[in-house]
């Protein structure tokens, strides 16, 4: 859910028009979309560079780790994952709102990792690692509106 | 429910896909166009009252559909069509502010065309003045904010024929 659609549902549940209030947060976020569409498509055009600084951070952090136990399928699967968790971010980032990363990387992201007998601690690190070199990549603006999203997956993920 | 924001990412997601340049210039106009729709939405909402009533009067009030044995004849049956046209309004509306279709969709459509078959209400009349009330909102709100959501007026329409 975006701000909009979240507007028009509380509208709608009072089978009202929106009030000026609404219309004007609306407004302010669609102001806002130029800012977080240039930002999305940093990331984006970075995200091969991010994924690989953040895995070299991760496995000196965290040495002893599926991903760098020599099995070439592990480490690969970790950097999809990353790849992956980022693009959750992006799309947060476009959108404004936390939706994309809980409903396709938080919600069963723990049990999945059990499952699959990867440390949950270390796939928080990971994570973590991402971040800084994510916000290490961006100014001080920029970082400050993708950082929240990053704590928000971490947080879902630390055990 | 979606919008125009939503969709793009739900359909990028299912492909594992990052926004491409596309779906980025897509938003982009989406964004620009915000001050329009957020201005149009204000003007409908202060008006909503009057261009229903415009609209009864441009496409109903002086036809058959009025006069006795027709399907707004009785004020009960009167009541009920101005407060679907109130409806259509509103959830056009909405659907503008979202740049998507699937409100309109969800809580309107499905089953209308059913409902009014199964009371009697003509779809034919029902479609020109949903027509007239994009007339008469795109006089109000002006040309540009009118295509916007004249565009939601017609998914209306073509959702009932």
């Amino acid at each position: 859910m975006s701000i909009i659609t979240q507007a028009i549902a509380n509208a709608d549940r009072e089978a009202r028009y929106l009030s000026r209030g609404e219309l004007e947060t609306i407004d302010h976020f669609f102001h806002d979309g130029q800012q977080r569409l240039r930002i999305a498509s940093i990331l984006t055009n970075n995200v091969q560079a991010i994924v690989e600084k953040g895995s070299q951070r991760f496995w000196q952090r965290c040495a002893i780790t599926p991903s760098n136990s020599g099995s070439e399928r592990f480490q690969a699967s970790c950097l999809r994952d990353q790849a992956w968790f980022m693009r959750l971010i992006t799309y947060a980032v476009v959108v404004g709102d936390i939706d994309p990363i809980e409903a396709s990387g938080v919600r069963g992201g723990k049990a999945m990792y059990l499952s699959l007998e990867i440390p949950l601690r270390n796939v928080a690190e990971c994570m973590r690692c991402l971040k800084e070199v994510t916000l290490d990549m961006l100014t001080l603006e920029d970082a400050a509106e993708v950082g929240p999203y990053f704590d928000y997956l971490i947080q879902g993920l630390v055990p | 429910m979606q919008d125009a924001i939503t969709t793009l990412i739900n359909s990028s997601d299912v492909q594992g896909k990052y926004l491409d340049d596309a779906s980025l210039e897509n938003l982009q106009s989406y964004f620009r166009s915000g001050d329009l729709r957020a201005r149009a939405a204000m003007t409908i909402s202060a008006n909503a009252s009057m261009i229903v009533t415009k609209t009864v009067a441009k496409a109903l009030l002086y036809t058959d559909i009025t006069a006795p044995g027709g399907n707004m004849y009785t004020c009960r049956r009167y009541a009920a069509c101005v407060r679907d046209m109130d409806y259509f309004l509103r959830y056009g509306t909405y659907a503008m502010l979202a740049g998507d279709p699937s409100i309109l969709d969800e809580r309107v459509l499905n089953g209308l065309k059913e409902t009014y078959n199964s009371l009697g209400v003509p779809v034919g009349a029902t479609v020109r003045a949903v027509q007239a009330m994009k007339e008469v909102t795109t006089e109000m709100v002006g040309a540009e904010a009118g295509r916007e959501i004249g565009t939601f007026f017609d998914h209306i329409c073509s959702g009932l024929s």
